[in-house]
């Protein structure tokens, strides 16, 4: 598992198991990333969105609690603003200043200024202790109101001042002597009375000296009894933080998450961690925040001091923002919903970190994993990887044993298979070569044998003339020792003079050019005549032969072709023709006087008959008294002298003209017709249908008469063969230099037996006195000395064909085709010639 | 546009008004000139046909239409929401704005359920009217009365209501003390209010 396969050192490339732990890793590392990191992303987002949308509803809710709060506080406010002796008083007070001329009401207004800055507790009593204030103050505790409409603890302690103006602005009735005496130039008082018309008047917060603390007001309008028109003002100045925080401070979630109340200048109205009346600490929030309508908002900051990114709801009082400064243009108040953004997203950072955790941990987990699954894949591919290489090597010899159940079993297990075949196809293989190395080394030692057991000389030399190999033959003749072989070159083996070394070395560097004529020649020799024997042939120009020591050698060079790279080497064959030379000239000799034997007893015998009927009949005559008969016996005598002149000059026509040499061109085809003409004039040949097909005119050097003669010779013996009647076919064909006439005679045919001996000097299947038996061993002679041949063929009862061969001489003046001719010759008395 | 509308609106009124107060004061300032005048059931009358064929079309023709097409629908906060008034403001507001005019005519809408109590009647005059409008709407219900040394008159007419918003309105109302208000239905009436000296 830890070693590293040969092929891969380490460092250079990456192996298939660090691959598969990076892959895994990868697979594993980078959708855990983004899955974190999208996670993280969405979670914070819908975080924000889910808090937006709870802070948003949370400030809705807290400013319908809130503008409640303020309704309520209007109402009550209302209620004293309403009641019928307040009215009635100020309704009075109207009517009183109305009459008044403008002069005199300043005038009045400065002294009572006066008055109450001097603090005259007659003129404070006036003010703080007439029937309005004393209503005032019943309502403030409660002892003048329903029970249900009794000012709560809470705001009852939050109400700093409670007095009314009369429609000038002065101060006509209070509760204590705190407020000032002219109030026609507040902006409050100016926004209730609003021209006469009235309208409720609720004002931002702000810090009042005479309470010392920072305060909201509350400025209803006193209408007269008909609503028509104001008559006074009911101003209330509550302290916003006491009035407020019991409806917003206990509204709390988490540990930093309030809400809190600010107008739309963006001073805080309360705040459970802001004191009343600062302004928020980023001025860049009021226009997010400030909105006529619920919402929530991503900021930048949360307005308590901290930048960092704040998800803030936030909603308008609705209806006490019709009121606030008149108006809604003049101003709103809204509430602030908000928590700490650490808080807030402490969730989802948390699950981060959590995630991040097990995300390491499954990082850990994926590389173990990864490393186990990885040793188990690459284990059995590195086994396999092993196996090819000892495969390679040709060493496995276990199968490889896998067991995973997957493709790298069934990969194994083809690895077995092919291990196997391989083995099976190598030991076949192996078998071969050795049953093929055996039959060469059987070869080998047969050729051997037969070359050891061949009485000639053979050598083998390669290119460079070393002798490589001999057989026993040339080792015994040359005396060779085995340990010359490969090293000694021919020329140093074979004792050789040097006209005849030079001439064997060139044909040898010639390849052998010796060897490849004697092939020519025997091609040249392959279309000869089937009869002519090759001992007449006569010598070749080409003859090779070699003189060593006594014995005389025909030599012949034959190649052996190259083989695998290796250079062709040439071999030596020699043949001893020394006995053979002898042998022939003995059987030359012996062949001669065998003939003249035969000649001579065969003459003998010829002779002797007729001499004998010569000696018997002189004896006749010399008793015979009869001169008739001796006259008869005379005559025979001359009869038998004549057979015998015949009988000499058959013999003389074989020996003496053969000195006279003079060849000529003569046309074969027309040598032919006059021997049939001359046959014609002797022979009856009245039942013979001649056919002729004659090939042209051709011709051959040669004697005429003699060539005339040897074809009688053969034309006599067809026609005797027919006995009189039958079909002589006449036929020259031409082929190759050669001209072939054919005579064939539809007679008894020859027999085997005698087929063999018709060429032999006096044999004949004539009767006594018919034939000499010597027509075809002239007629042979004659066309073997012209250079050409005869032969017989003949089946018994078919008829017999002489095949007469002669070379064309060169090609003749041209005299028109032959044509073949029919004729019918006249009948003659059968004779030898 | 609302609000130009509503100044054209008052500018109109005030005319007449103007008119009419100059028409109608000489007899109490100028004794000895006898130029005929109009009497303030007249006026009254005449200004509540204004104000009735005013509020009929912006209902009928633009707050309903607006809702039809999903334009723009009317609102009671309607600053807030960017909305159109309700009818009912839109006399409310339009009163406001002749009031601050300063001419002394002044209406509003009174009734005896109303959700915020301001527009409860003031006066039991009020209250008695409206009562009396109640069973006999046909009639506007006028009369002299007093605050303090002021005479004023007064003409009550009933205010029906004209349409679906109004009912459904006042029916689902939080602060709404009654809820089961009928199409057409006498719901209050418009007080309109003329000063005498």
């Amino acid at each position: 598992m830890s070693e590293t396969p040969p092929s891969s050192p380490p460092g250079t490339r990456w192996g298939l198991k660090t691959k598969l732990i990076l892959s895994m890793l990868f697979v594993g590392v980078i959708p855990l990333v983004v899955g974190l990191g999208m996670a993280f992303r969405q979670g914070s987002q819908e975080i924000q969105e889910v808090s937006g949308e709870s802070f948003a509803a949370l400030a809705t809710e807290a400013s319908r609690k809130l503008d409640l709060l303020v309704s309520e506080e209007v109402a009550r406010t209302s209620r004293i603003a309403t009641d019928p002796v307040i009215i009635r008083e100020l309704e009075q007070r109207r009517d009183t200043l109305h009459i008044q001329p403008s002069t005199e009401r300043q005038a009045t207004l400065e002294r009572h200024a006066a008055l109450w800055q001097a603090k005259d507790p007659a003129f404070v009593k006036t003010v703080t202790d007439n029937s309005m204030a004393r209503l005032l103050r019943e309502y403030y505790v409660g002892s003048h109101s329903e029970t249900d409409q009794l000012l709560p603890t809470v705001v009852r302690a939050a109400t700093k001042m409670l007095f009314i103006t009369d429609l000038d602005g002065a101060l006509v009735a209070a509760m204590s002597s705190k407020p000032a005496i002219s109030h026609s130039t507040q902006a409050w008082w100016q926004g209730a009375y609003h021209k006469g018309v009235g309208q409720l008047y609720i004002e931002d917060v702000s810090f009042d000296q005479a309470v010392d603390s920072y305060v909201f007001t509350l400025s209803m309008p006193i209408m007269d009894s008909l609503r028509y028109e104001v008559v006074g003002v009911l101003h209330r100045v509550i302290d916003a933080k006491e009035f407020f925080s019991p409806s917003t401070h206990p509204i709390r979630f988490g540990k930093t998450g309030h809400v809190m109340l600010i107008d739309s200048r963006g001073i805080v109205i309360s705040c459970p961690i802001l004191p009343t009346g600062v302004s928020l600490s980023d001025m860049s929030l009021v226009p997010l925040v400030t909105l006529p309508h619920p919402g929530w908002v991503a900021a930048s900051s949360d307005g308590h001091g901290d930048t960092s990114t704040s998800i803030i709801g936030f909603a308008p009082l609705a209806e006490t923002s019709r009121a606030t400064n008149g108006s809604l243009e003049g101003g709103s108040w809204h509430t602030f919903v908000w928590q700490s953004s650490d808080e807030l997203f402490a969730p989802i950072r948390h699950l981060f970190t959590w995630m991040t955790a097990f995300g390491v941990i499954a990082v850990g987990l994926l590389a173990t994993l990864g490393f186990l699954a990885a040793s188990r894949i690459v284990t059995p591919v590195r086994q396999l990887q092993a196996a090819a290489q000892s495969i390679g090597r040709g060493e496995l010899r276990t199968p490889i044993q896998i067991q995973t159940g997957d493709e790298l079993e069934d990969l194994a297990n083809e690895f077995n298979r092919m291990n196997t075949q391989l083995e099976a196809a190598f030991a076949g293989l192996t078998d071969q070569v050795t049953l093929k190395t055996q039959e060469v080394q059987y070869l080998q030692q047969s050729t051997d044998q037969i070359l050891d057991t061949v009485p000639t000389p053979i050598l083998l030399i390669n290119g460079q003339e070393i002798v490589q190999y001999v057989n026993r033959a040339a080792r015994e003749t040359f005396n060779i020792q085995p340990e010359q072989l490969a090293v000694t070159p021919l020329f140093m083996l074979l004792p050789l003079d040097p006209a005849t070394q030079k001439k064997l070395r060139q044909e040898f560097h010639n390849n052998g050019s010796a060897a490849s004529a004697q092939d020519d020649v025997s091609r040249s020799t392959l279309l000869r005549d089937p009869l002519t024997p090759s001992m007449k042939q006569g010598p070749s120009p080409h003859r090779s032969e070699l003189q060593i020591g006594p014995h005389l050698y025909h030599y012949q060079w034959f190649r052996l072709p190259g083989w695998s790279g290796n250079h062709g080497r040439i071999g030596l064959v020699l043949r001893d023709t020394t006995d053979e030379s002898r042998l022939q000239d003995q059987l030359v000799q012996a062949e001669k006087s065998g003939s003249l034997g035969v000649l001579t007893a065969g003459i003998g015998h010829e002779l002797n008959n007729p001499l004998f009927g010569i000696v018997g009949l002189g004896e006749a005559i010399q008793e015979e008294p009869d001169l008739q008969r001796v006259k008869t016996y005379a005559r025979d005598i001359v009869a038998q002298g004549h057979r015998m002149a015949s009988i000499i000059r058959d013999f003389t026509g074989v020996t003496t003209r053969e000195v006279s040499d003079q060849r000529v061109p003569v046309y074969l085809e027309q040598a032919l017709d006059q021997a049939l003409a001359t046959m014609q004039t002797t022979t009856d040949m009245k039942g013979i249908v001649v056919q002729k097909a004659y090939a042209g005119n051709t011709r051959v050097l040669a004697l005429p008469d003699q060539l005339q003669q040897a074809l009688s010779n053969l034309l006599t013996n067809a026609v005797q063969a027919m006995k009189g009647t039958g079909m002589l076919k006449l036929a020259t064909t031409l082929s190759n230099q050669l001209v072939t006439a054919t005579i064939t005679d539809s007679g008894p045919g020859i027999s085997k037996q005698h087929l063999s001996k018709i060429f032999d000097p006096f044999f004949t299947t004539k009767g006594q006195g018919e034939g000499s038996g010597l027509g075809l061993t002239v007629a042979r002679r004659i066309l073997r000395k012209f250079g050409g041949d005869v032969r017989i063929e003949s089946l018994e009862g078919q008829g017999t064909t002489c095949l007469v061969t002669l070379p064309i001489l060169a090609a003749p003046p041209e005299e028109g085709p032959w044509t073949a001719s029919t004729s019918h010759s006249e009948p003659q008395p059968s004779r030898s010639s | 546009m609302d609000r130009f509308h509503f100044a054209l609106r008052a500018a109109t009124l005030t005319l007449l008004l103007g008119w009419l107060w100059m028409g109608a004061a000489p007899p109490f300032a100028k004794e000895q000139t006898s130029m005929p005048g109009i009497p303030p059931e007249k006026v009254a009358d005449y200004v509540h046909a204004v104000l009735e064929a005013d509020r009929t079309i912006y209902t009928t023709h633009i707050v309903n239409r607006m809702q039809e097409k999903g334009i723009v629908a009317a609102a009671e906060h309607w600053e807030q929401e960017n909305a159109l008034l309700l009818p009912a403001q839109f006399l409310q507001h339009s009163g406001r704005l002749v009031a601050e005019s300063g001419r002394g005519i002044r209406y509003r809408l009174i009734g005896l359920s109303p959700i915020y109590q301001r527009n409860a009647p003031a006066t039991d005059f009020e209250r008695k009217a409206l009562e009396t409008l109640r069973q006999q709407p046909e009639r506007p219900v006028t009369g002299m009365v007093a605050s303090g040394k002021k005479q004023y008159f007064q003409a009550i007419y009933p205010d029906r209501a004209v349409s679906a918003a109004c009912v459904n309105c006042h029916n689902s109302h939080h602060l709404s003390p009654k809820r089961d208000f009928k199409l057409n239905e006498v719901m209050g009436g418009i007080a309109i209010t003329i000063p005498l000296d």
